[in-house]
């Protein structure tokens, strides 16, 4: 242990590296895969958190591998069922192995499986992956799908990424009914997530943070107009975001004609030249400014001439343009609203903030419902055993007593007394060995599975799993 | 017994002001938000079961009097709450803007406490007054006089955003108070709502003067002059707005000069003037 903590220092934080350390260290028995044990949910992946660029896009899976991988997984008998997540961020592989004694020699499977597809040798892999099990396996998914894992946390497209890739597994086979529970789950502690925390509140980006303040002054964005002087990048970008807010009209200005045609076409706008008359803005509410220009273009003194002319409806100025292009003492004008990329950015950095606080609570909700998912799961599990075991005991008990019945005359007051003695004997008999095979599942007690397996195996129960109600 | 559950009244009231208050006072703070929805919901709720028991207490005083309450100050200031309250639950059913309580539901827990301390009093009402005049007549004044005081809290809630926005760096982590464009024109449409009731309710109180004989009636009464002050700022925002492009802030400041006028008329012309209309 101590030696594998010496070469692996960045890894030795996590309990992460005790989980690779254990799989390797335990002897694979082939008697594992002969004992049919509980099903174990594992997952190997490896994010922009652990792994540089040039790991991650090595082990990535193009859409076509996806499908081969599952396919593999489904012939080779070793995985039961999985699902493969594939973004730029992240790559993950969500398995559930049977055939296995305990979560270490699922995961194996999984390390032994992506090191030879991938042509990755296992210790660059121990190096930059985590492996969960079970619980872990459950909480990482949520977190993932809640999009606390993220890049910028409470981004909204993980959501739509992993349903994607649960889809795209389904329809390959990949996932069953385990996986099956344990996405439609995440999804919904994903929505959950959002729905009672602001993390996916405020906006992140600059041109966001310029939609939302728009949403703010005015009370709709429809009908309403943005004037974008100058060109780049930055500007377009906004532009494109309030008018799918429902800003309607587009005016673009610049100093060249020909360029302001060119960008105008983008939006299907009005095209302009400009020179010092700013007499353009009188119908634009929304201005986004950014040109090359040394001094100041848009003043306080004409632009009150224009917030007169258009009867001081309000106006939201964003000027982004470094060396300024609009002078601040603008804001001074009532119903004229100022930002400068400084504020703008401010506004973003606060929003962050804001997020980072509710990823607390996030986090409590999240390891709250994996941890309710699992009981339920545990339960689930044990269940057609304990079916299968009820079952085979009044089959036992109707038999004998229909045998007595024949071989006896008695009164049919006298059969139901009986019957009904022998289900009370029957029900008493399975009540102490059910009742703390629950508690023992209920507790998280580990020997469960082997419980389960013991009963299965005493009473030679037939447990098939595809009936289990998963 | 009915002094008690009056106390009742007050309380729900008081508690319905201070979480309205509340839930908008820590909006934009992250650690308090978990327990805002529970705030507002006792909030709301608080509100509306105060509403339920403060019509109720109208109704009770109207079967007991007689004729409609609005003798002295229990029941005038009463029915000054009722009516804030009313229009308050309307405007919410309109825009479920709920923050507007955190404006209008300590003015009318005043009027209440108000109330609540003149209770003991009761004033008999002149026998000629007594009919549907007055009911039509105070109706209509005051649902005009909740109106404004909406529009009030909307000013209040556009000064607060804009503030909000002019800094900036905060600017969008509060979501509950509503766009600049959304408070002036829901501000706006109550001005004009109030305005609109005011002038019925003082044409209505004119004719009633033409069917009094037996009271001696003088146009020249403070409390007829304040409110036709009253009247004419309100008339005047409405007019600079439509002419000169008077919205936002400038009607936000005028909604308040409003609200100090017609806190004036209500209130000052009694305690401070004589008026064929005060209360005793």
């Amino acid at each position: 242990m101590n030696s594998f903590r010496h070469s692996f220092p960045n890894l030795t934080q996590s309990p992460i590296c005790d989980i690779i350390y254990q799989a390797y260290k335990v002897p694979f028995h082939l008697l594992d895969f002969l004992v049919k044990g509980m099903n174990q949910i594992v997952s190997i992946g490896t994010s922009h958190h652990v792994a540089p660029i040039e790991f991650r896009e090595k082990l990535a899976f193009s859409e076509a591998q996806i499908i081969e991988s599952l396919q593999h997984f489904r012939e080779s008998d070793q995985v039961q069922e999985a699902v493969i997540l594939s973004t730029c961020n992240r790559v993950e592989v969500y398995a559930v192995a049977n055939a296995v004694r305990n979560a270490d020699a699922a995961a194996k499977i999984l390390v032994e499986f992506l090191s030879r597809y991938h042509q990755i040798g296992v210790e660059s892999l121990k190096k930059w992956t985590y492996l969960h099990h079970n619980l872990e396996t459950i909480q990482h998914l949520f977190r993932v799908t809640a999009s606390l894992d993220s890049m910028v946390v409470g981004e909204s497209q993980i959501l739509g990424q992993v349903k994607a890739a649960y889809d795209a597994s389904r329809e390959a086979g990949g996932a069953g009914t385990i996986l099956n529970r344990l996405f439609t789950k995440a999804f919904s502690v994903g929505k959950r997530v959002r729905s009672e925390t602001t993390i996916a509140s405020g906006a992140v980006s600059i041109s966001y943070a310029a939609v939302e303040l728009a949403k703010k002054i005015f009370n709709t964005l429809e009908g309403k107009t943005v004037a974008i002087v100058g060109a780049g990048e930055m500007s377009e970008l906004t532009a494109k975001h309030l008018v799918s807010n429902g800003v309607s009209n587009v005016i673009v200005a610049n100093r060249t004609y020909e360029r302001a045609v060119k960008v105008a076409e983008k939006f299907n706008g009005t095209p302009l030249a400009y020179d010092t008359d700013l007499s353009f803005l009188i119908d634009a509410d929304i201005v986004i400014s950014s040109t090359n220009a040394p001094d100041y273009l848009i003043k306080r003194r004409p632009l009150a001439d224009v917030m007169r002319k258009r009867k001081h409806r309000y106006m939201f100025l964003i000027d982004i343009a470094v060396p300024r292009d609009i002078e601040p003492d603008v804001s001074k004008i009532d119903h004229a609203f100022l930002y400068n990329i400084d504020d703008l950015e401010a506004v973003v950095a606060s929003n962050l903030k804001d997020r980072q606080q509710e990823a607390t609570r996030a986090e409590q909700i999240v390891t709250d419902e994996a941890k309710r998912f699992y009981d339920q799961l545990q339960i689930f599990q044990v269940n057609p055993t304990i079916k299968a075991l009820h079952q085979q005991f009044r089959e036992i008990a109707d038999t004998e007593l229909q045998a007595c019945f024949y071989k006896t005359a008695l009164s049919d007051q006298q059969e139901a007394a009986i019957a009904s003695m022998t289900q009370a004997i029957v029900k008493k008999l399975l009540h102490h060995p059910m009742q703390n095979l629950r508690c023992a599942v209920n507790d998280g007690d580990a020997d469960h599975g082997q419980y389960i397996q013991a009963l299965q195996e005493l009473f030679a129960l037939d447990v098939n799993d595809d009936n289990s109600g998963m | 017994m009915i002094n008690f559950l009056f106390l009742v009244t007050l309380l729900i009231y008081l508690a319905a002001s201070i979480f309205q208050t509340l839930s908008l006072a820590i909006s934009s703070r992250t650690e308090a938000a978990v327990i805002r929805p529970t705030i507002e919901r006792i909030a709301f709720w608080g509100t509306g079961i105060g509403f339920a028991f403060l019509s109720l207490f109208i109704a009770l005083w109207w079967l007991t009097q007689g004729h409609f309450p609005m003798t002295h100050w229990t029941d005038s200031t009463a029915f000054f709450a009722w009516a804030i309250t009313l229009i308050y639950l309307i405007i919410v059913r309109l825009t479920h803007l709920r923050a507007l309580g955190s404006f209008v539901m300590p003015v009318a827990f005043i009027a209440i406490l108000i109330s609540y301390s003149f209770a003991t009093h009761t004033a008999a009402l002149p026998e000629p007054l007594q009919n549907y005049w007055l009911l039509a007549h105070t109706t209509l004044i005051f649902l005009a006089y909740a109106a404004f005081i909406a529009a009030f809290g909307f000013g209040l809630m556009y000064l607060m955003t804009e503030r909000k926005i002019r800094k900036k760096t905060d600017a969008l982590l509060d979501n509950l108070l509503p766009s600049l464009g959304t408070s002036d024109g829901l501000g706006y449409r109550c001005t004009i709502l109030g305005v609109i009731l005011l002038t019925m309710g003082v044409i209505v109180g004119s004719l009633w003067t033409q069917y009094i004989r037996d009271v001696p009636w003088r146009w020249l009464d403070a409390k007829v002059i304040s409110t036709l002050v009253t009247w004419f700022i309100y008339v005047a925002q409405i007019g600079l707005r439509q002419f000169w492009g008077w919205h936002g802030r400038r009607a936000a400041y005028t909604a308040i000069i409003g609200f100090v006028a017609v806190l004036c008329t209500y209130v000052g012309v009694d305690l401070f003037l004589d008026s064929m209309h005060t209360y005793r």
